[in-house]
């Protein structure tokens, strides 16, 4: 736990918009990300959770960009390499073999016009060592075993078309296909939106399974926070293109210390013990062509004081804990945030907090 | 290309007892999709021949006295005239419409639809097929030139979006597209021929130079080509313009698609994804616009042969026309129709053959 796999510094992503315009998605990104960890990105849409997970592997579509910062990972031989300065053939061979992303919706994630089991002759061919020749045997061998490990019966399913097998099986078929090469990365965009539930509950159990058996390390993009829970040890809150607050997963669900995390998770319906009336967080996100000075999150803000609309709030470190276990957070009151649900005297607007100090 | 998962046959379930195997086979074999089409092929040339065998019937004036009438001024006898007429043509004149339109059928499926009348020593269809095959082979050539250009160049305009070079071809292909291709042509002999006289274009009339014998080998191959080659330009140039810019709109599309941005996460190598996963999805809407321009292309030929010299199918049709050579215009508005419906049939079993999903949208309905 010395080196992080994953590091990312004061990083930003723009969008142009125009011959000389662009719209900042992402900005002063700092992350790291430490073997074997998890890590759940949560926020609304249009935070830019997605946008970051597709930087964390240059994939970022025609118009997008990232602007500034560093971006280095550790890769398999040990060294570290600086993925921007990654020439396209290089980037091609890390890509999927040290950093694979399962993508939202792998309803069209396969070609169409080819069988799933081309999908992983394809993969492993153009990743091959010098002179591996992957005759239609050995890929076949190698895939199937893969599909077993997501429960998926390899007969059926290498010979199929991709129409051919429901949203689960491809979801499955496709977490077989990242796990491919063994990448130490895994980052997985909403891997379980638009299924049904049980086949989400079968898919985080084998993503669970995958974890134990080959310790990668993963970035989850969620807005599902139940999904967040049950696989993440780290939770990062994004709100306007930044982090606002990352921590444990303990520290996060149990004891957030931004407003808006606090509010993201009164937003959910327990499952157990009383139901309380669910809060929703007042107003909306920020344009990012109009975000407000200071804290972009003063608009919606109960804690919101005049400090708060000056300057940019950078992340403070709150606890003496190793830093790859730290708490962090970008919010000037944060002493004051807690959660109304977990405990008395913890009140949740600056209001019922005076009059308990009373 | 076995499909892994048929559905199975719900014919038998449903009257409650599995049909015998071979029962199932053949069924299978007939809701194929290869079979419907076939069927539907042959319907369309059923449908064809009707339409002409009426369309001749309804025209003005009994083809017997015309044909007769013919004969008479070039010195026969009135009834010796009507009796040569009345034989060259294939079915009874005398009898119903009926008797006529099956001995027709008759004579289609055995390849015997009279003489010419022009040239009553060949049967009609031994007539056309002398012209036929270059006709083919030219419209073939240019749509296979247009093809392998227009894609190619399409999906490069996509690749560089708003470059220069893409609104070049932009240009171009709507140029091609908009400009009828006799017109272009025309221009090119003009400019090449006439203005630079670069172009040996009273050389390139014709089918072979005089003198080159028929047969397997290079040089006549080579002279046919160099024949052929104006009209096989002429029939690439207006499918080429609509190729590019539909292979340019195809391939923008399927740019944004899942399964090209997966395809870059895994790191696959660029000429893979362009051409297995851009490529073969982005001509999927583009293959049945080849058979529709086939069908266009030997329509046109009437006019491109006549323009260009070049002795094809359509050449032959308008002198038929002009000649009032009935069997001949029956015979080969017919035949043409029917290898275009032949060539768009190949066309479509080909696309199943790319597009998986075809097959089984057919079984599902």
């Amino acid at each position: 736990m010395t080196d992080p796999i994953l590091s990312v510094r004061d990083l930003a992503i723009a969008y142009r918009t125009g011959r000389r315009e662009s719209v900042t998605a992402v900005s002063g990104v700092d992350l790291d990300l430490y073997e074997g960890q998890s890590l759940a990105l949560v926020g609304e849409s249009g935070c830019g959770k997605t946008t970051l997970g597709l930087g964390l592997l240059r994939l970022l579509p025609g118009l997008g960009e990232i602007t500034s910062g560093s971006l280095t990972y550790r890769l398999k031989d040990g060294t570290r390499a600086d993925l921007l300065a990654m020439k396209k053939e290089q980037l091609r061979r890390f890509r999927w073999n040290e950093a694979a992303m399962v993508f939202q919706g792998a309803m069209n994630a396969f070609n169409p016009v080819i069988r799933i089991g081309d999908h992983f002759a394809d993969t492993l061919r153009d990743h091959a060592d010098n002179g591996k020749k992957w005759t239609r045997a050995a890929v076949e061998a190698r895939a199937g075993e893969l599909l077993e490990t997501v429960r998926l019966d390899p007969d059926r399913v290498l010979q199929a078309y991709p129409h051919e097998l429901s949203g689960g099986m491809k979801q499955r078929a496709l977490i077989a296909l990242a796990i491919a090469l063994d990448p130490q990365v895994l980052v997985l965009d909403e891997p379980t939106t638009a299924l049904d539930l049980l086949t989400q509950r079968s898919i985080v159990q084998q993503l669970h399974e995958l974890r134990k058996k080959f310790g990668f390390t993963m970035v989850f993009i969620t807005h599902d926070l139940g999904l967040a829970a049950e696989l993440a040890d780290r939770v990062a809150t994004m709100y306007a293109g930044r982090i606002i607050e990352t921590g444990s997963a303990r520290d996060i669900f149990y004891a957030p210390k931004h407003p808006y995390t606090a509010g993201l998770i009164n937003a959910v319906m327990p499952v157990k013990g009383d139901r309380p009336a669910l809060e929703s967080i007042p107003g909306y996100p920020p344009s990012l062509k109009a975000m407000p000075d200071g804290c972009a999150f003063n608009p919606r803000c109960a804690f919101a004081t005049d400090e708060c609309r000056q300057d940019r709030v950078p992340l403070e470190l709150l606890t003496d804990r190793p830093l790859a276990m730290h708490h962090s957070v970008a919010c000037l009151h944060h002493d004051q945030v807690g959660l109304p649900r977990s405990g008395g005297a913890a009140g949740a607007t600056p209001a019922e907090k005076e009059n308990a100090n009373v | 290309m076995t499909a892994p998962s048929v559905p199975p046959q719900r014919t038998g379930a449903a009257v409650g007892t599995p049909p015998p195997a071979a029962r199932s086979v053949l069924r299978r074999a007939w809701s194929s999709y290869a079979f419907r089409r076939i069927r539907q092929s042959v319907f369309v040339i059923w449908l064809v021949a009707t339409i002409t065998f009426l369309l001749m019937h309804l025209m003005p004036g009994d083809p017997i006295e015309i044909m007769a009438g013919r004969l008479n001024s070039a010195g026969m006898s009135h009834e010796q005239a009507m009796a040569t007429a009345s034989n060259i043509i294939a079915y009874d004149a005398d009898a119903s419409v009926w008797v006529q339109y099956l001995e027709f059928l008759k004579g289609l499926v055995t390849f015997d639809l009279g003489n010419s009348l022009t040239n009553p020593s060949k049967t009609v269809f031994e007539h056309v097929m002398e012209y036929l095959p270059w006709t083919l082979f030219a419209v073939g050539a240019g749509v296979v030139l247009a093809t392998v250009v227009g894609l190619a160049v399409g999906m490069a305009m996509a690749y560089r979006r708003g470059s220069a070079f893409d609104h070049a071809m932009t240009s171009v292909g709507s140029f091609l597209t908009g400009v009828p291709n006799y017109i272009l042509i025309a221009a090119v002999i003009v400019v090449g021929y006439t203005m630079l006289g670069v172009l040996p274009f009273l050389d390139m009339r014709g089918r072979i130079t005089a003198g080159v014998e028929p047969g397997f080998d290079f040089v006549f191959f080579g002279d046919a080509l160099f024949h052929a080659i104006l009209p096989i330009i002429a029939f690439a140039f207006t499918a080429t313009g609509s190729f590019m810019l539909n292979m340019k709109a195809a391939t923008t599309e399927v740019l944004t698609e899942d399964y090209v941005t997966v395809a870059q996460a895994r790191g696959l190598k660029p000429g893979r994804i362009s051409r297995n996963y851009v490529g073969r999805n982005a001509m999927l809407p583009i293959v049945p616009q080849i058979a529709l321009q086939i069908g266009t292309l030997v329509g046109g030929s009437i006019v491109i042969e006549q323009i260009l010299q070049y002795p094809g199918a359509g050449q032959m049709l308008m002198q038929a026309i002009s000649n009032r050579d009935y069997p001949v215009v029956q015979a080969a508005v017919i035949i043409l129709a029917t290898s275009v419906v032949i060539a768009s049939l190949i066309v479509d079993l080909f696309l199943v053959r790319i597009d998986p999903r075809i097959k089984s949208e057919g079984q599902e309905a």
